[in-house]
Parts: C-alpha cells; sequence; structure tokens
C-alpha cells in the first residue's frame, strides 16, 4: 500500500470483465491493488521479486508478474485472475484437472500455476511434456514435485482439444 | 488389499480442492480484519554484539507509526522447547545476524517497515562462533554463557556450546573393531536448507480489554502455539485462542511461533489488530532451516561383509538457539545405526550452538543428513570390499522380528522387499548403462510421530457429517485421509463429511500436523468416534424400530435389522429432539513403543513408531566437462503400511523427493561471517518443473499394526535418502564420491579433475 504523502494518480482496470477506478501511487503494484485495494486475494503474494511466480496473472491474455507490474501500466487493459476463470460457477477444464489429477496441494502456488497453464495452451494447445514443463518452469512448487501439475495440464489440454472439436463439429461457437 | 474396502484405498479428491483452485481459500497472508495495522520488525546487524543503547524517538515520528514495541513490552524473559533459550526481542545481548530487537505497528507494512530502518542500535560487537567444530573448543566464544541458569528438560546434558550430547551405546565397539577384517572412517558434511513452503509465515492478532487475545496464523500446531504464546505473554492459555487459517505449505517451518507472538504483543500495545508477513529475506535468512551436520562415522565390517561395529558422531549446527536441535541430535543416532544389524555401536549426537540463525524441524528433522552419510559409506565400503551395493545392504539389513539398535522389537519389516523393488524398478542388474552413467541405491527407516489425537463427530439432520478436528491440514492431504477412514466405517461417502480444524477453542485437542502422523492418528480418532456414534445410533434405532440392538448393524448411511431400517439423518433428528443430537468425541494415543533405556544416554527421541522403511534408487548421468548431474531415472518403494488415498500418498512421495534433491544437488543457504550471502529465491535453488525427474512410486503395504487400516506414517521418508541415492548414483557414475552436500556441478567437475573416470 502506498503512503498517504505521494500523489496518487486514476487509474482504470479491466478485471475479470468488470471495470474497477482507482487511485494509486506510481509505485503501487498490480499485486497491491488486486489484494489490498479489491480483495481479491486469489492471486497469491510471496517473494515480490518475481522469483516464485505465485502472483501470475493473465495480462491482455499473457502471463505476468502482477508484484513487478504497476498498476498505472493496466490502464485500459484486460486482468484475468483465478476469481474470473470458472464460468457461472462451472469449474475451468484446468481447474478440474488440477482436482482430478490430484496436481492440489497446499495450494497456494495453484492459481499462478493454472493461470500460467492457461497462457500456455492459449498459444500451445497441444504441448508436449518438455514444453508444459518449459512453460511452468517459472512457478515455484514446493509441495507437489510439479509430476501431477503436469500430468493435469497434459489432462486439461486434451479435454480442451477435445471440446473444441466437439463445438467446431457442432456449432460456430467460439467459446473457449 | 483395498478390494473389501467401499472408500479407503481409492483415490479420492482432496475436500478443499475447489477453495484452492479458484482463489477463494483464505491463507494466513490473506486474512484481514477491519481497522488492521501492520508491524515489521527491527533486527540485529551484528552477529553477536552487546545492545549498548536503542534510539526509537525518530521511529515513533514517522508517519503512519501507531505503536513500537521491545523486549519491555514482552512479560517472559525466555521460551523454548527444550531449553528455554530464546527471546521475543534481544534485551541486552544479540546472537544472529536477523535476531528481532524492536517492531513497529503503523498503518502500511511500507510505513511500517520505514520506521523499523528508522530505529538505531548501537552495538559493542562480540566475538562470533560461526564453525560447530569451532564452538566446541574449550576457549571458543560462548553463544550462551548463562546456558546452565536457563530451564530445561531434565533430559538434557548441556556444556559449553553444546545444548545436548545424547548418546546411543551397546555392546563393545573396540572389541567389535578388533575382530572386524576391514576397518573404515569417513566424514560428510551438509548444509543449511530452507523449507521452501510458498506461503511466507504471517498472522494476524487481536487484544480486547479483557485480556484475551485471538491470533489468525499458517502455524502447523495451533495448540502449541496457544501454549507458548500463554508462557511469552504469561496469561493463562484459556486467554489465547489461535485459529489456523489455510496453510500453504509447512513441511516442519510452521511448527514454531513465526510471527504470532509479535503480532499478540503488537495488539496489546495499541489496541488494534495486527498483522505480520514475513518478506523472502527474513525467510531465508531467519526461518527454521533444517541443521547443517558434520557426520565422522568409522565402522568395521568382516572379510564377507558384515558390520561388526560401528561408531559414529554427529555434529548439529543448532544456529543461535538450541530449538529442535536437541531432538535431531537424538534422532540422528538412530538413523545413523541405520536399518542394519549391527552387534556393537556407540553413536553420540552433539547439538551445537553457533551466531548463526536458529533452526527448525524441516519434514523428518535429521533424516537427510544423517541417512546421507550411512549410505554414502555403505557404498564406499561395498566398493573397497568388492560387494555390490545391494548385496552388502541385504546382508546387513534389519529383518522381521530383529531388536533395532535403540532395543526397540520389530514386527514385519519390509526392508528387504523395498529395497529389491525399487532395485528391480530401475534395473540394477545394469549398474552402467553406458560412459558417465550410473545408478545408485540408498535405503532408510523412519517413525510414525505418536501424540494424542481427538475428533468430534457430527451427523447432522440431513444425514451429512462433521469432522471437527484440533488438526491443521497444511497441504498433505492427510485430513482427507482421516475423512476417508471415517467415511469408511461410518458408512456414508467421503463428499457427505465435511471437515472444521485447527482452533484451539473450538475443536478438540490433537498433538498436530506434524511427524507424518495426521492420517495415522486423525483416521484412528475417527475410528474410535465411529465406535461410540454406532453405540448412540443402534440405540436410538432399536427402540424405535422395536428391534433388539444385536439385531442391527449400520451401513450405507442407515441402521437395519429385521426387515426395518432408520436412515442415520432421521436418527440425528430424533436425537436432536431427545439426546443432544448425534454426536461423539473419539480419541486416539498410539500404545508406546518399548526400547531398551539402557542403550540411550540423553536421548529425547528414542523410538520409531510403527516404522516405515523404504528404498530410493536413482539413475543419473554426469556431464564430464561441467560435473553436471542430470537425473534419468528415480524410483521410491516406500512402505506405507496401506494407502488410504493413493493419488496423495503419490503426492506425498514425489514431493518429498524433490525437495530432498533440492538438498542433494543445490539447495544451500550460504553463510559468510555470520551472514546469509543468497537470501532471495534466484540465488537459493529450488527445483523447478524443469529440473524435476518424474518419480516412479512403487507403494508396499505392509500394514501396522496400529495404523488405521494398517496405515503408517508417509509425508516425512521420502525426503530422506535422495541426497544418499545421487551420492551413490553420481558415484557409480564417473567414481567420484561426493562427501559434501549439495553435490553441485562445481564440486563434481573439481573431484572430476583430481581422478577422471568415465
Ligand atoms: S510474488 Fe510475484 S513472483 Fe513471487
Ligand atoms: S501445492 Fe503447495 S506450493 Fe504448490
Amino acid at each position: 500500500m502506498s503512503q498517504h504523502s505521494v500523489t496518487r494518480y486514476p487509474v482504470s482496470l479491466q478485471i475479470n470483465g468488470e471495470r474497477y477506478d482507482v487511485d494509486v501511487a506510481p509505485d503501487t503494484s498490480l499485486l497491491d491493488v488486486l489484494r489490498d485495494e479489491f480483495g481479491l486475494t486469489g492471486t497469491k503474494a510471496n517473494c515480490l521479486e518475481a522469483e516464485c511466480g505465485v502472483c501470475t496473472v493473465l495480462l491482455d491474455g499473457k502471463a505476468v508478474n502482477a508484484c513487478i507490474t504497476l498498476a498505472l501500466q493496466c490502464q485500459g487493459r484486460q486482468i484475468l485472475t483465478i476469481e474470473g476463470l470458472a464460468h457461472g460457477g462451472e469449474l475451468h477444464p484446468l481447474q478440474t484437472a488440477f482436482i482430478e489429477c490430484g496436481a492440489v496441494q497446499c495450494g497456494y502456488c495453484i492459481p499462478g500455476m493454472i493461470l500460467t497453464a492457461k497462457s500456455l495452451l492459449d498459444t500451445q494447445p497441444d504441448p508436449d511434456e518438455a514444453a508444459i514443463r518449459e512453460g511452468l518452469a517459472g512457478t515455484l512448487c514446493r509441495c507437489t514435485g510439479y509430476q501431477k501439475i503436469v500430468d493435469a495440464v497434459a489432462h486439461a489440454a486434451r479435454q480442451m482439444n477435445q471440446q473444441q472439436s466437439q463445438i467446431k463439429t457442432t456449432t460456430t461457437g467460439d467459446r473457449q | 488389499m483395498s478390494a473389501n474396502y467401499r472408500i479407503v484405498g481409492k483415490s479420492h479428491p482432496r475436500f478443499d480442492a475447489v477453495g484452492k483452485v479458484t482463489g477463494k481459500a483464505i491463507y494466513g497472508t490473506d486474512f484481514a480484519l477491519p481497522g488492521m495495522l501492520h508491524g515489521k520488525l527491527c533486527r540485529s546487524s551484528q552477529a553477536n554484539a552487546r545492545i549498548k543503547a536503542l534510539h526509537v524517538d525518530a521511529a515513533r515520528r514517522m508517519p503512519g507509526v501507531r505503536a513500537i514495541v521491545t523486549a519491555a513490552d514482552v512479560p517472559c524473559e525466555r521460551y523454548g522447547s527444550f531449553i528455554k533459550d530464546m527471546e521475543v526481542f534481544a534485551a541486552e545481548r544479540v546472537r544472529y545476524i536477523g535476531q528481532p530487537i524492536a517492531g513497529v505497528v503503523a498503518r502500511s507494512a511500507a510505513e511500517a517497515e520505514a520506521a523499523a530502518a528508522a530505529i538505531v542500535v548501537e552495538y559493542e560487537a562480540l566475538p562470533a562462533v560461526f564453525d560447530p567444530e569451532a564452538a566446541l573448543a574449550p576457549d571458543a566464544p560462548r553463544v550462551h554463557e548463562d546456558l546452565l541458569q536457563y530451564k530445561a528438560m531434565p533430559t538434557v546434558r548441556r556444556e559449553g556450546n553444546i545444548s545436548n550430547r545424547a548418546r546411543l551405546i551397546y555392546g563393545d565397539v573396540e572389541a567389535g573393531f578388533a575382530r572386524s577384517d576391514r576397518i573404515f572412517t569417513h566424514r560428510y558434511s551438509t548444509c543449511m536448507v530452507h523449507p521452501g513452503y510458498t506461503e511466507p509465515r504471517a498472522a494476524v492478532a487481536t487484544w480486547d480489554s479483557d485480556g484475551r487475545y485471538t491470533v489468525w496464523s499458517n502455524t502447523q500446531l495451533p495448540f502449541e502455539a496457544q501454549n507458548t504464546l500463554a508462557d511469552i505473554l504469561m496469561v493463562p492459555a484459556s486467554q489465547v485462542r489461535v485459529i489456523c487459517t489455510v496453510i500453504g505449505g509447512g513441511f516442519g517451518g510452521k511448527l514454531r511461533l513465526g510471527v504470532e507472538h509479535y503480532v499478540a504483543v503488537m495488539a496489546k500495545a495499541c489496541g488494534r489488530p495486527v498483522k505480520m508477513v514475513t518478506s523472502t529475506e527474513e525467510e531465508m535468512t531467519t526461518a527454521y532451516p533444517r541443521q547443517p551436520v558434520i557426520v565422522e562415522l568409522k565402522t568395521g565390517v568382516s572379510a564377507d561383509g558384515r558390520i561388526l561395529a560401528k561408531q559414529g558422531r554427529i555434529i548439529v549446527d543448532t544456529g543461535a538457539t538450541s530449538g529442535s536441535g536437541v531432538g535431531v541430535g537424538s534422532s540422528s543416532a538412530l538413523i545413523l545405526a541405520g536399518p542394519y544389524r549391527i552387534p556393537n555401536l556407540l553413536i553420540e549426537g552433539l547439538a551445537v550452538y553457533t551466531n548463526k540463525t536458529p533452526t527448525g524441524s524441516f519434514r523428518a528433522p535429521s533424516g537427510p543428513q544423517a541417512n546421507f552419510a550411512v549410505e554414502a559409506q555403505m557404498d564406499a565400503i561395498a566398493e573397497a570390499i568388492g560387494l555390490d551395493p545391494l548385496e552388502f545392504r541385504l546382508r546387513n539389513i534389519l529383518r522381521d522380528g530383529d531388536v533395532a539398535p535403540n532395543g526397540q522389537q520389530l514386527g514385519k519389516v519390509s526392508l528387504e522387499e523395498c529395497l529389491r523393488k525399487a532395485a528391480d524398478a530401475i534395473g540394477w542388474a545394469d549398474r552402467k548403462p553406458g560412459p558417465w552413467r550410473g545408478k545408485g541405491i540408498a535405503c532408510s527407516w523412519w517413525t510414525t510421530t505418536s501424540g494424542s489425537s481427538g475428533v468430534y463427530v457430527k451427523v447432522d439432520p440431513d444425514g451429512k457429517v462433521v469432522m471437527n478436528t484440533g488438526c491443521a491440514e497444511i497441504g498433505t492431504g492427510a485430513l482427507t485421509g482421516a475423512a476417508m477412514v471415517l467415511a469408511e466405517d461410518l458408512g456414508v461417502a467421503v463428499d457427505d463429511i465435511s471437515i472444521v480444524s485447527a482452533d484451539s477453542t473450538a475443536t478438540p485437542f490433537d498433538y498436530g500436523a506434524q511427524g507424518s502422523r495426521t492420517a495415522f492418528a486423525v483416521g484412528n480418532a475417527c475410528r474410535a468416534a465411529v465406535v461410540i456414534l454406532r453405540q448412540q445410533a443402534l440405540a436410538a434405532a432399536a427402540k424405535r424400530l422395536d428391534v433388539a440392538e444385536d439385531k442391527l448393524t449400520l451401513a450405507d448411511g442407515k441402521v437395519s435389522g429385521e426387515g426395518k431400517s432408520l436412515s442415520l439423518a432421521d436418527i440425528a433428528r430424533g436425537l436432536q429432539l431427545s439426546g443432544g443430537g448425534l454426536i461423539a468425541h473419539g480419541t486416539f494415543i498410539a500404545p508406546p513403543t518399548m526400547y531398551d533405556a539402557k542403550r540411550s544416554e540423553n536421548m529425547v527421541i528414542t523410538t520409531l513408531n510403527s516404522p516405515s522403511f523404504h528404498a530410493h534408487a536413482a539413475e543419473v548421468s554426469v556431464d564430464p566437462q561441467t560435473g553436471e548431474v542430470r537425473i534419468e531415472d528415480y524410483v521410491v518403494a516406500q512402505d506405507v503400511g496401506f494407502a488410504i488415498n493413493p493419488i496423495y500418498v503419490e503426492g506425498q512421495i514425489e514431493g518429498g523427493v524433490m525437495q530432498g534433491l533440492g538438498q542433494a544437488l543445490s539447495e544451500e543457504i550460504v553463510y559468510r561471517d555470520g551472514r546469509v550471502l543468497n537470501a532471495n529465491l534466484t540465488d537459493y535453488k529450488m527445483p523447478t518443473a524443469v529440473d524435476a525427474p518424474r518419480i516412479r512410486s512403487i507403494l508396499v503395504e505392509c500394514p501396522s499394526e496400529s495404523g488405521p487400516f494398517g496405515a503408517k506414517g508417509v509425508g516425512e521418508p521420502p525426503v530422506i535418502e535422495p541426497p544418499a541415492t545421487i551420492a551413490n548414483a553420481v558415484a557409480a557414475a564417473c567414481g567420484c564420491r561426493i562427501a559434501d552436500l549439495p553435490i553441485t556441478a562445481e564440486k563434481v567437475a573439481t573431484a572430476l579433475q583430481a581422478s577422471p573416470r568415465a
């Protein structure tokens, strides 16, 4: 949180499809705004210097570390946090896969892991194991040894590709 | 084995998964209260110094500051587990860099941090000691001059900088060495490693005018936190309530108070809720890392490869306070004896003070360090006497009905099965599958920690069940395992059960999430609760159905007999009207493990309860140019007794192995002159998804007599063998035996330069 003596600037953010307006100090991170101003604590905090990945959110679809992203850099941009991933109470295939594959232990790395995986699958829908590991390498997990997380991402990719091909064959819809 | 059971033995999703994948779970770092302020600490910049003066006035005038607290605000002088050698704030003397001296409360964490930096401490530097062997010298600087005046458990034996000297001793080692054909002496050392939980330690405290404290924290042990806080604050324990938030990993690093005592003192000082979260730098410099050790082992063997005598000493560097180091010094003797038959033994475990950060109980405290030494030496000896390392182990391992080194009577011993299964899976027959490639094996034994557990189990009027336990879920999934045991016995579905946990006021006592005991002990308490619930349900149903109790059975969520039945929901509704509901308090305490007291001197840990046995095998390749070690394959054969929830048993193995591999290959808190040089997550190298090999888990099920459905402790063992396994595989691959952890590329390359061999 910023100190009172510093000038604050208005910024408008699109978080999980909703508009949020707030005044922030120039050095306020996106992470602090999400967690402290808006109570979106699903985005986790740990190292605060881009080393652990638990704070990962999607900024215009790309995975970024919210701890080193300035709130003012995000003016008018689309931010997806873990709270925005499930649609109408229905879990995203990645969330379901993480549960089914036993990929969740303490869970503290999981929001960052899932969003990192989403950005990977959005650009590379059918990654092999090496590509998944490469894609997740910026997010530390201390509980799982990564194995079931890697399996969950591969499982979700298959589910999503199947859904995708079903959608293509039945409708022209573009839901991801 | 699981075929007969409805629920246990089959994988089931964890109860708290949805909250964790949707971001709804509230962890310690997330918890907030209205009007909450933030605390930060001013820490020592000196490794050993007298505090000449403390100037807080400038800090007090900084923006946003609401209170400053020091030793004067803390009622108790010293606290601690085995020896009361810890201070909340240093009063007159600091003993390590990072030791808290004062705390600041401000509107924001940034303001508190700025003010903490403005506190001025005048020091008078004193000579410090950082090397535990140097600390043993009679003229070494004393970390605690008044050590003998501190309150301590009567078992500990203190002297100089030694906080305890424990011995495991029997037979006559000199006679054993005299009879030996070969005698080997080796020295091994390990370094300090961090548990590495991804959620920093965090707590929020409130203090009410009636003198009550409430603390929300990510501690593993709410009841221990309650009692320690009561000691520190000098109030009755009933005036302290500790409630666990969701916990982002612990691994033993969140057993002891982290920030709870600071926020409690601060909350009283300013009358507002106060929150504190540790920074990564604080984590890497002042958390409770694993103790570095130095081990010397002397082992005598016969020409045919039988161990005749073993003598050893382990020096456990506990840092500036003894913490759990006293226990580590003791349990390491059991691990150094190894899961082996040894006719003559003398192991000494010294816990030694140095001017470094206080250490703690990271997963399987003493396990990886001691096992690295004993298993690396086993391989060195096997090579020297021309025996296959597996064969050498098989000639010496403990077997069914043996008496273990501590005099403990063993039942069935699954070690040979574990060793053979791991060896078969890795393809042991071909130990050197190519140039610069090799395979290694290591084995050990470990405990299922005892201590009591209690649960309240309540059936709601809709037939759903509430399991109320004092144990915290630290991430392992063990409470889901306990709920599966409950569901199996009660005849309901796992999804019918919801869990309330870890609140020192509202939940029944539990010894806590530590020592691989949660599923074991809480599961057993659930079984005890079902016995009572069944009696209540049958008695109630007998009346309402007019059927004799002994004709009734409880299954599938209902009580039935003689063609009539009543659902648990019905019974629970009826008992709400007539008997206070369908509710039971189930308790469990593990039966004591007998041992030979004559064999242990000053040991604070004397037995391994419901012992588990395990073997790890790895294939590695070594880059002859860079010395870099690559893990090509990794197998674990672990006796889990009975796998209640196999997917999470595997998860424990995979995660534990990865922590062990970190210690084996890359992790080290690097100290120079008492200062940590790598207090960040880039220079402290934990394995990433790219470094992590695939782990193949083989679950061996040799049931424990006292575990639920035969289950044993699962969580700690996997972290024990990786350093030894990798060291032995590296030796097989390139001929270099690295005796000092971590086995970095640099050390391997240097060793290769001295004696290259493919
Ligand atoms: S908190 Fe942002 S990367 Fe660690
Ligand atoms: S699940 Fe605990 S850090 Fe990944």
